[in-house]
């Protein structure tokens, strides 16, 4: 959907049309889910974690920003929530590990020409990568280079300084690359 | 952009008659990789082929930066493949079930409602509360020194002299209404019929009653209201310094007769 749609659907939510509200819930929960993913590493926590979120954007649509500032309002709501609900995991369990191979056998959202180059050992090589990576190198890339926010925008939404996230996203780049060529020469000795 | 190209910055890195850093101190060089982000996506796999040096001497140098190199970008390319998953079957509903029960964004009359309950919820309110209405009413009616009166050893003598008037008023007013709510005397036997006014019905006259008892309400507390207005104007004055001196226009002329 192009981005004028998505400001369309926005003003109708925050008009409180119900029908907008299920189409923006059908247009971003991919992205959501996918961002819940990140932050929770296991695929029922993520269904769990990207309802909250969801609820969360509901309780405040009134409040929604317009424009270009809703993406990142977005993303920084659902990180919030995200940071909640790993704090609140935390103290009810352990994180649990990553079960690679339920990873890899993830289905695939959009079955085009660019999911098919992308197959489903790629994505599971590269989430068990990024699991590897300390979480503000995560965040980093998760939001700069997975979702395409600016350098900006990504240190808005975590909070620290644009210097900070452009040193940091530089090594994170090649320490994910690191650990993704580990892994895949492990599963080649394997 | 600089006028370096990004080649040229890239044969600058990788010159072997430099030593590892000199390249930076060129200023175009360091202009052009601060602006582009391709040289610094290969600076950046460069660096990692250099530390993989440190590590990996001899034939493995170049194996582990080409490694690096096509990794990071391979990698880069790959990412955005991972912004969107699908959540699963009955996702959408779930969220629409979770999300309908829940109450609608509440208005500002709500909010108001919340807020003030949320107030009168504090410990210090009624602190609070007595201290704003004390000095509402010091700015209002003045005279803080009338306060003292309302001790408790005259406090009898004080309501007496205060409230004595205005409820002998209420109590006439409420003896006036009862007059005229009172059934009218049945007309003298043996005078004309059409001689005498037909009485107005009880109803019609209690409720001329009340609209006069309450007009007279009415503009009492007008009265209250303009009185207080002047004295908090007057204050206000007082505040913001003596009031105008005695006019210097000369005095007008008595109106001109036509005679």
């Amino acid at each position: 959907m192009e981005a004028s749609n998505l400001a369309t659907l926005v003003e109708r939510c925050r008009a409180g049309d119900a029908i907008a509200w299920e189409a923006f819930v059908r247009h971003v929960q991919g992205r959501m889910f996918a961002l819940a993913y990140s932050y929770a590493g296991d695929r029922e926590d993520a269904r769990d974690l990207a309802q909250e979120i969801f609820v969360r954007l509901y309780e405040a649509r009134s409040q929604w920003p317009a424009g270009d500032e809703f993406l990142p309002w977005l993303f920084r709501v659902a990180r919030n929530r995200s940071v909640d609900f790993l704090r609140r995991r935390s103290v009810r369990r352990p994180a649990s590990t990553v079960d690679e191979t339920a990873i890899a056998e993830l289905p695939d959202p959009a079955p085009g020409a660019e999911a098919q180059a992308i197959d489903a050992d790629r994505r599971s090589l590269l989430h068990a990568a990024l699991r590897g990576l300390s979480a503000i190198n995560r965040e980093i890339v998760v939001l700069r280079d997975v979702h395409g926010l600016s350098i900006q925008q990504v240190a808005s939404i975590l909070g620290v300084p644009l210097g900070t996230v452009k040193s940091r996203a530089s090594r994170a780049r090649v320490e994910l690359t690191e650990r993704v060529l580990a892994l895949s020469r492990g599963q080649g000795e394997a | 952009m600089s006028g370096i190209t990004c080649d040229q910055v890239r044969m600058a890195v990788l010159d072997p008659g430099t030593r590892p850093g000199d390249w930076a101190r060129h200023p175009d060089a360091a202009a052009h990789v601060r602006q582009c982000t391709s040289c610094q996506d290969w600076l950046d796999a460069f660096t990692a082929g250099a530390q993989a040096w440190v590590s990996e001497q001899g034939d493995a140098f170049a194996a582990a930066v080409i490694a690096r190199t096509a990794g990071v970008e391979a990698v880069l390319r790959d990412l955005p493949g991972l912004a969107e998953m699908d959540p699963g079957p009955g996702f959408t509903e779930r969220v629409l079930i979770a999300t309908s029960s829940r109450p609608a964004p509440e208005g500002w009359r709500v909010r108001v409602t919340g807020a003030w309950r949320a107030l009168v919820r504090r410990p210090r309110f009624a602190w609070e509360a007595a201290y704003v209405a004390t000095v509402c009413w010091v700015l209002v009616f003045g005279n803080p020194v009338g306060a003292i009166e309302w001790s408790a050893t005259n406090i009898g003598a004080v309501a007496r002299q205060r409230l004595g008037p205005p409820v002998k008023e209420l109590r006439a007013d409420f003896e006036t209404w009862r007059a005229r709510l009172a059934p009218e005397p049945a007309p003298a036997q043996g005078a004309a019929a059409g001689a005498q006014a037909e009485p107005a019905p009880p109803v019609v006259r209690a409720w001329q009653a009340a609209t006069d008892w309450l007009r007279g309400v009415a503009s009492s507390v007008v009265e209250a209201f303009t009185l207080a207005w002047e004295r908090l104007a007057g204050w206000f004055e007082g505040l913001a310094g003596q009031p105008p001196g005695p006019s210097t226009e000369p005095p007008a002329d008595p109106a001109r007769s036509h005679q």
